[in-house]
């Protein structure tokens, strides 16, 4: 009998801990299988030869029943030339009928080259994953630049998809054992002649937008002038954290890490201020679990006043001085 | 150095134009070359000045597509290429780097470096560039801000993302998926356009690429869209006009003292 089984990509932090975002596709993958007759939770681990007892053991704290554990001096740092590879070689083989994935940036990688290879279907960025009455993974994202919502199906199997961080939360499972599987795949297609030379992290000192009681956000409207002195005055006196769009970010007012939206972080503040922010659908998606959403926006028709608690339709350029103004007293 | 550019044409997405009804104005809106996009035509060019490259930009979309092609060929590129056919419309990603991966193999089977922007603003799916490289069995990096040439094989590759620099020394073939490129991509000159004016942009089709219906378009897609809508769940709240600015104000601060007092500060 054909399988439902749903198989999840467990990415490794760089201190060999479980990213959130796999966390958190573990804790909607039990969600799913509740619809599902014959569905297993199988975590696909892929790293360095090392000892992998606490990762198990947080597997163990969660739905998971199989872990498959591939382990090389290769896959000790991630590489496009090994890692997608291995894994869809992986899926291959255990044939699982879904596949989920972080939308990190080797999650993208891995997803695509597997989908490419096994000639399926890959969804990217959703926003929501449910199971249809004939069994098949519904999964929705927004589509348009963010202005429209689509739900998509596959026609064949594996179904795949990538989800950002912080769109599912993590549900923990009274402690059971799971079934450790070993597997040694080795790689063939692609001949390594990338050479990793120099590598840094960055250091961030902007304020984690993702833990932030109180979020002050641009967008395009805030993208003149004196618009992000005024948000980050704001956000000062509130002791708030500074985001912002995509267009922000594109056009330089924020970091990467400060962008809100699809492909940037998904928030739960408890209160969102957004200034200048027309409310793209995706923009709106990684808002929606925060607390209350102020809007102060000069297009009468912007999507955001249905979706705020309080707004305002009037020229922020007037009216965040007063607001900096008022909180000063 | 034989360099492709993979380009889409999209929406103009940071100028959406709404109806009255709170409907996308589509046919008001603008066609660009997705931003990222643009950026990898400039690195190529780049390549081009530094080293000497020929560079080939291709499109997959309908005859519109080629004035993103001539625009293209304004701003320096040699060659142009619309792969166009009414078969390929409705091609999801997997459908989409077969094209490519195609077009690739067949008739450009001698190209050195192949380059995409990461992702394009109105799917943002960052998947394309990884996914045709999958099917040329080429190594691939993404979010590449910077390219620098080392010697005739080699080249040195900048990556940045969120949280980490790279560097890289990576041997050709392989594809580069462009994105923040540090330079911005030049405007095209007078005589740059006269050359694009001129200039007959090459057009393949499915069966010049041996595909078949059944692996290209809605047919050759996995995926399909089962619903398209407008999210809904709005939250209703209370709208004031800039008249109201004061109470507006009185409102957004009592709302703000509440949280602070729940957090106890």
């Amino acid at each position: 009998m054909e399988n439902n089984n749903i198989l999840i990509y467990t990415e490794l932090t760089d201190e060999y801990g479980i990213k959130d975002v796999s966390l958190q596709l573990i804790s909607k993958a039990f969600e799913l299988k509740q619809k599902l007759n014959n569905s297993k939770i199988i975590a696909c681990i892929l790293g360095p030869d090392i000892d992998y007892s606490l990762i198990i053991r947080k597997l163990e704290e969660l739905p998971v029943d199989d872990v498959i554990i591939a382990s090389s001096s290769e896959l000790s740092e991630y590489n496009y030339c090994y890692h997608p590879e291995v894994f869809t070689g992986i899926v291959k083989k255990y044939e699982p009928s879904i596949v989920l994935i972080g939308a990190t940036v080797q999650g993208k990688e891995i997803a695509s080259y597997c989908a490419s290879k096994l000639e399926t279907g890959l969804t990217a960025d959703c926003t929501g994953l449910n199971i249809t009455n004939e069994g098949c993974l519904l999964s929705t994202r927004p589509t348009f630049g963010g202005q429209l919502t689509a739900d998509i199906l596959c026609k064949t199997r594996p179904q795949m998809a990538t989800v950002q961080e912080n769109i599912f939360k993590i549900v923990p499972q009274p402690k059971h054992n799971v079934n450790i599987i070993y597997e040694n795949i080795q790689t063939c297609c692609i001949e390594n002649r990338l050479k990793k030379i120099f590598s840094e992290v960055k250091t961030s000192s902007s304020v984690d937008v993702t833990k932030a009681d109180i979020i002050v956000a641009g967008g395009l409207g805030a993208c003149k002038d004196n618009g992000f002195e005024l948000i980050k005055k704001l956000a000062q006196k509130l002791n708030a954290a500074v985001a912002g769009s995509r267009e922000a970010f594109e056009k330089g007012y924020i970091t990467k890490s400060q962008q809100i939206g699809q492909t940037g972080k998904t928030v739960s503040p408890k209160i969102y201020i957004a200034i200048g922010i027309s409310g793209a659908n995706q923009h709106l998606t990684a808002i929606k679990n925060s607390g209350k959403i102020i809007a102060i926006n000069k297009d009468v028709n912007a999507p955001i006043f249905e979706h705020s608690d309080i707004a305002i339709k009037g020229d922020l350029f007037e009216i965040l001085p007063e607001l900096i103004n008022k909180i000063g007293n | 150095m034989k360099i492709a550019v993979f380009i889409k044409q999209v929406p103009d997405t940071n100028d959406v134009k709404w109806t009255e009804n709170n409907n996308i104005d589509r046919a008001r809106m603008d066609s660009i070359i997705n931003p990222v996009d643009k950026q990898a035509v400039e690195a190529a060019l780049e390549l081009k000045d530094n080293i000497g490259a020929y560079v080939c930009v291709i499109s997959m979309g309908p005859d519109k597509a080629k004035s993103i092609l001539k625009e293209s060929i304004a701003m320096g590129c040699d060659d142009a290429v619309l792969l166009c056919s009414p078969k390929f419309a409705g091609s999801d990603t997997c459908a989409t780097s077969r094209v490519l991966a195609s077009f690739i193999k067949q008739k450009f089977s001698d190209v050195d470096l192949i380059l995409f922007g990461q992702s394009a603003i109105d799917g943002e799916t960052s998947q394309t560039g990884p996914s045709t490289a999958a099917r040329l069995n080429l190594p691939c990096l993404s979010h590449v801000n910077k390219i620098e040439s080392s010697n005739e094989n080699t080249l040195k590759i900048c990556t940045e993302t969120e949280d980490t620099k790279c560097v890289y020394n990576a041997a050709l073939p392989f594809v580069l998926c462009i994105n923040n490129y540090i330079k911005p991509p030049r405007i095209p000159k007078i005589n740059g356009y006269i050359k694009a004016h001129n200039y007959e942009i090459k057009s393949f089709n499915h069966t010049d690429l041996n595909l078949t219906d059944t692996q290209i378009g809605v047919k050759g897609s996995p995926t399909w869209v089962s619903k398209v809508f407008k999210i809904k769940e709005g939250r209703n709240g209370r709208i004031f006009e800039q008249s109201e600015t004061e109470m507006f104000l009185e409102y957004v601060i009592n709302t703000i003292e509440e949280t602070v007092k729940i957090n106890g500060k």
